[in-house]
């Protein structure tokens, strides 16, 4: 027998990437090299010096052999089991997670894949624990925002805008929404404002996706098949129901079992009669103001936490995202990994130049000739960069072979490209496989077969 | 010279306050037609000095009182305090502005605008206010808020404040939005709205990463403004309150450049204004409570009695009488077996033997003779006069006769019923019980708890719990409800039936048990019948109202224990109106006996009940003794049959 473990967690890396498709076209978006290490590698990190040994990963079908090869060279002492879900349907998160439903026996802390940050899980765990809570979510300060150059052509990067209410005394999180869901007014029931006084709307907060889900949410999304994402349906409706009262119970022992059967979420949402009892006697309560009971005797009861405001953490999502988190990656790199050591040039990599500045990071494979120069860039495996190229603030994806004379300056180049002599690449991106022949000048352009990003 | 330049100097820097004296509402008639807002006595002191105090303590050197009725009664006030060395009268210099013309607060500002009188950022108090905070440090958070903010007319002082607290006002519910600097973005009342859902423009959370929306706020009725206030006011002709200034400055916010921050009290720092008579109540008893310490209760002119009474001084009380929770004024004389509950009574009253008073206050100069009963928010102006045996319940009533009255509002030579506006219109039914709870009623216990229904889904019960007033007690409404079912039924002729309907509604409606409406409805009934004075006629009308009312009385009391609790709702009647003599208890069986209301069974077993050694047991005696005589003549009879 084994013991039931406290969370079961739960890493979706299934996501196509669809809001930085130059990039991901031709490679999975949780292999996207960040410093040294594949994007997915971080939360999977976090997850392990938060003291978890197994972690499900929910992967797309065709890109589970890459990404289970890729994740089987890293460093990681982690038991995974990979989930892999069709990718022809476009299942959303909720969507997976109700197709790993028997493999869930605890309560779940779900991460995304792309989520880097130096917040330890413990704080929104605990949040979770000392309320026995339904949903508990981590939100995170906006990062300082700087004004970085992002390769490719100009264009204006749109924020999306949650609006989370947080209740000002207690940290339940009573209000969820999309700032693009309304138009001119946001209306609130009274209910709400009466029943939490003081309700802080905060607007410029970000998401970290990090959940921690009780056991019944899981059941409860089982029975509920109509939401297919977390974010978008499944939370708002819990947070909804927190401000509903259960329905009153019936006398019959027919109509029970009717309502078992019509997935209503206070039947899910049931405390066993132990902690009530105990509360019922204690003279606990979260929250002063009025004469309700603790909780307003809810039995959904859903947190936030916002980690501390010095806190860095992003959600490697969009262009900029990704750009900006490579940008700093070596001097974030302490905090994010709790204290591992940066390998900016792995041992497997034959360089043979004296030019490397130690801002720079080489990947595995990698064979660099001499009189070559880089600067803060990253390289990745098996890329070789031929005499007298430099590159400077770029990141170059792994199978990139680089001929001479090629200078590359604020540039992604993604997998396998190959770059002809005597190119000058400025502020561009340039989609995988793609060839630039020789002697080509480009700047702030995305160079890419357009037939091939159609494929995906 | 230099001395001279000295006082120019300190003339710079006085700081300035305006209090307004009047309400400008009816909200204390008929009081407030004798006695100033200002001077109404607050536990045996005027308000005002409550007030003054307050300022003097708060570092106001120079106060403006702004009056437009009964000035000459303040100005008097005034001069008798600077006269008797008050101790505010040492640091802070008062001056009466007078302006009989005014209508509003916006009235008076306008006035003293045109006056020039103001030099720097000054506090505006509403009328009625008290508090103990410092006023100089918030003055100059404000200035400096000026500094950042060019725009910044006004800081609105709020106090945190539970919901269901005792002094927060049912009419002045607020919720407030701010941002993280306290500039208020939004300012709604609640009390008239009452939408499911609250719209809030969606810029407001857009331009700002953290709105607060707070709920657990009072007002208490003190800002702190600019000197851009005034002219502010001059320029807008549709601000009448500083509630119409501060909507009216957030919502043209970019036309009139001007904005609101607020500050919050917490802890020990208390403000609070007497706008209604709940407020007043609600101050009362938080000033005997210390809750405004430094300002206290003086204990020299006042007597703590137990069960939270204040006595002034040179008041009478027989040691039969029993008070609680009641502030008795100056020079009153209170008889035997007078029963004061949750009351105010001003000076020089005269309360006659078995009086009853609850939930009322009664004005100073009042007699209420004995036997009668003044109860539900009843609110004595100056002077009246109650007769013997009256019932008074939920009127305010006034010495003078006024202009059209009916007769029917007529309760004696002194004492004239005053009509409501909302009892006119019987429409807005839940505005004609908030006003009526509003007047006077505060219990601790029995704070009514609106069930959180859910706000996303259809539910009618939000409607009515939307008065979340603290309602004294479900039953006790419950019957004034079916004794005004009754009443009106019985004049106008209605159905019984639907009287019938209109009782079961409300029996929902309050929630009571089936024991309890019985009780009720059999209790109003009798209740209704002693209206009619005891005399002759008394009996062919009971007996005319009984007959009147026999499908509700055949509807009610339908088995055994509905019997017993007809039975017990005579009881009840009979021991708590003096003057029911046996006649009376004798009658009421009888006639329950005879039209098959109550068996023989349920009277005996009833009777078994009553304390022998009461009145009332003597009274009923004779009755069950005849019962018995005619069972054991009929038991015989059938013995003879076998």
């Amino acid at each position: 027998m084994t013991f039931q473990v406290e969370f079961q967690a739960v890493v979706f890396a299934a996501g196509k990437g669809s809001r930085m498709s130059e990039i991901t076209a031709g490679k999975p978006k949780c292999l996207l090299p960040i410093g040294s290490k594949p994007l997915v590698w971080y939360p999977l990190h976090k997850l392990q010096t938060a003291g978890f040994s197994d972690v499900i990963l929910i992967v797309l079908e065709n890109q589970k052999t890459e990404i289970q090869s890729a994740l089987e060279r890293s460093d990681l002492d982690l038991k995974i089991d990979y989930v892999a879900i069709n990718d022809n349907e476009d299942l959303g998160t909720a969507d997976s997670l109700r197709l790993i439903y028997d493999k869930i026996r605890s309560d779940v802390l779900v991460v995304s894949c792309d989520f880097i940050s130096d917040v330890s899980l413990k704080g929104v765990l605990d949040k979770f624990r000392a309320h026995n809570a339904s949903v508990a979510s981590l939100f995170l300060h906006p990062q300082r925002s700087e004004n970085v150059v992002v390769p490719g052509p100009k264009a204006k990067h749109k924020t999306e805008r949650d609006l989370i209410g947080i209740d000002e005394q207690t940290n339940r999180l009573v209000f969820l929404a999309s700032a693009s869901d309304f138009e001119t007014e946001l209306s609130l029931p009274t209910n709400l404002l009466k029943k939490h006084t003081h309700v802080k709307i905060y607007s410029n907060l970000v998401d970290s996706h990090v959940y921690v889900l009780k056991n019944w949410v899981v059941k409860f999304l089982k029975e509920e098949s109509s939401f297919m994402s977390i974010k978008g349906e499944l939370l708002p409706h819990i947070v909804k129901k927190q401000l509903s009262k259960p329905p009153k119970q019936m006398d019959t022992k027919e109509s029970i079992v009717n309502v078992h059967d019509s997935g209503d979420i206070f039947a899910f949402a049931k405390e066993d009669e132990l902690n009530l009892a105990i509360r019922g006697m204690s003279a606990y309560n979260d929250h002063i103001g009025d004469l309700k009971g603790a909780y307003h005797n809810d039995s959904i009861r859903c947190y936030a936490y916002i980690a501390p405001k010095d806190t860095f953490g992003v959600r490697i999502n969009t262009l900029p995202a990704y750009w900006s988190v490579n940008a700093k990656i070596v001097d974030v790199w302490e905090r994010v990994t709790h204290g591992k050591e940066l390998v900016l040039k792995s041992p497997n990599a034959v360089i043979l130049s004296n030019q490397v500045d130690n801002r720079s990071i080489i990947w595995d494979g990698t064979k660099l000739n001499e009189k070559t120069s880089f600067k803060n860039c990253i390289v990745g495996s098996n890329t070789e960069v031929s005499s007298f190229s430099r590159i400077f603030n770029s990141v170059v994806m792994n199978n990139v072979t680089i001929k001479e004379k090629v200078a590359i300056e604020n540039c992604i180049v993604c997998e396998g490209v190959t770059i002809e002599k005597g190119c000058q690449l400025k502020g561009c991106l340039v989609g995988s496989h793609h060839l630039i022949p020789e002697g080509s000048e480009y700047s702030s352009e995305v160079l890419t077969d357009s037939d091939r990003l159609m494929e995906f | 010279m230099s001395k001279k330049a000295n006082e120019d100097m300190k003339n710079e820097n006085t700081v300035q306050a305006i209090i307004i004296a009047d309400t400008f509402g009816d909200e204390f008639i008929p009081i407030s037609n004798n006695v100033p807002h200002a001077l109404l006595p607050m536990i045996n002191k005027p308000l005002i000095d409550y007030t003054l105090e307050f300022l003097s303590l708060g570092g106001i050197e120079e106060a403006f009182l702004f009056c437009c009725t009964h000035v000459d009664a303040i100005k008097h006030h005034i001069r008798k305090s600077i006269l008797n060395n008050e101790v505010w009268t040492l640091t802070m210099k008062v001056h009466i502005i007078v302006s009989e013309s005014c209508r509003s607060l916006g009235d008076c500002l306008r006035d003293i605008d045109a006056k020039g009188l103001l030099r720097g950022s000054f506090v505006l108090l509403e009328p009625g206010t008290i508090s103990n905070i410092q006023l100089l440090p918030l003055i100059k958070k404000h200035n400096e808020l000026m500094k950042v903010d060019k725009g910044t007319a006004m800081t609105v002082i709020f106090q945190e404040a539970g919901v269901n607290h005792i002094s927060r006002c049912p009419q002045e519910e607020l919720l407030v939005a701010i941002n993280s600097q306290n500039r208020i973005l939004s300012y709604k009342k609640m009390w008239k709205n009452k939408e499911r859902k609250l719209d809030f423009p969606l810029e407001i959370f857009l331009e700002n990463p953290c709105v607060s929306l707070m709920h657990n706020l009072k007002d208490t009725h003190i800002a702190i403004c600019s000197p851009s206030v005034l002219p502010l006011f001059s320029d807008n002709f549709d601000f009448q309150t500083k509630d119409d200034f501060v909507r009216g400055l957030i919502m043209n916010e970019e036309i009139l450049g001007s904005t609101v921050y607020c500050d919050i009290l917490k802890g020990s720092r208390y403000g609070g204004a007497v706008t209604s008579w709940r407020m007043y109540q609600a101050l009362s008893k938080e000033l005997r409570q210390n809750w405004m310490y430094p300002i206290v209760l003086s204990r020299k002119k006042n007597k703590v009695l137990k069960n939270n009474v204040v006595v002034g001084e040179g008041t009478s009380i027989d040691d039969t009488a029993h008070l609680c929770n009641s502030v008795l004024g100056e020079n009153t004389f209170i008889g035997k077996n007078v029963r004061i509950e949750d009351s105010f009574i001003f000076s020089n009253c005269k309360i006659e033997d078995n009086v009853i008073i609850t939930h009322s206050v009664i004005g100073s100069n009042c007699v209420v003779k004995s036997k009668s009963k003044v109860t539900a928010g009843t609110i004595l102006g100056s002077g009246c006069v109650i007769e013997r045996g009256l019932f008074v319940e939920n009127s305010l009533v006034q010495m003078e006769e006024p202009e059209d009255y009916e007769e029917a509002d007529k309760l004696g030579n002194k004492a004239y019923r005053l009509r409501t506006d909302d009892d006119m219109d019987e429409d807005h039914s839940v505005k004609a019980l908030v006003k009526k709870m509003s007047r006077l009623h505060i219990q601790e216990e029995n704070y009514e708890s609106e069930e959180g229904t859910d706000g996303f889904s259809d539910s009618d019960e939000d409607e009515l719990s939307y008065t979340q007033s603290p309602v004294p007690d479900d039953t006790k409404l419950f019957f004034t409800e079916v004794i005004d079912s009754l009443t009106r039924g019985f004049e106008d002729n209605l159905l019984c039936d639907n009287l019938i309907l209109e009782i079961n509604s409300s029996r929902y409606a309050y929630n009571v048990t089936v024991k309890e409406v019985n009780f009720n409805v059999i209790k109003a009934i009798l209740t209704l019948s002693l209206r009619q004075p005891i005399g002759p006629q008394y009996f062919s009308h009971l007996s005319r109202l009984l007959s009147y009312f026999a499908p509700i009385l055949k509807n009610y009391i339908r088995n055994e224990s509905a019997m017993i609790d007809c039975l017990q709702a005579i009881e009840d009647v009979a021991t708590s109106n003096e003057e029911l003599k046996e006649k009376w208890v004798m009658f009421v069986l009888q006639y329950f006996y005879n039209k098959d209301y109550v068996s023989e069974d349920a009277i005996l077993d009833w009777f078994a009940t009553i304390d022998q050694k009461t009145k009332f047991h003597k009274q009923v005696k004779p009755f069950t003794d005849w019962l018995q005589e005619a069972e054991e003549a009929s038991s015989s009879d059938g013995g003879e049959d076998d």
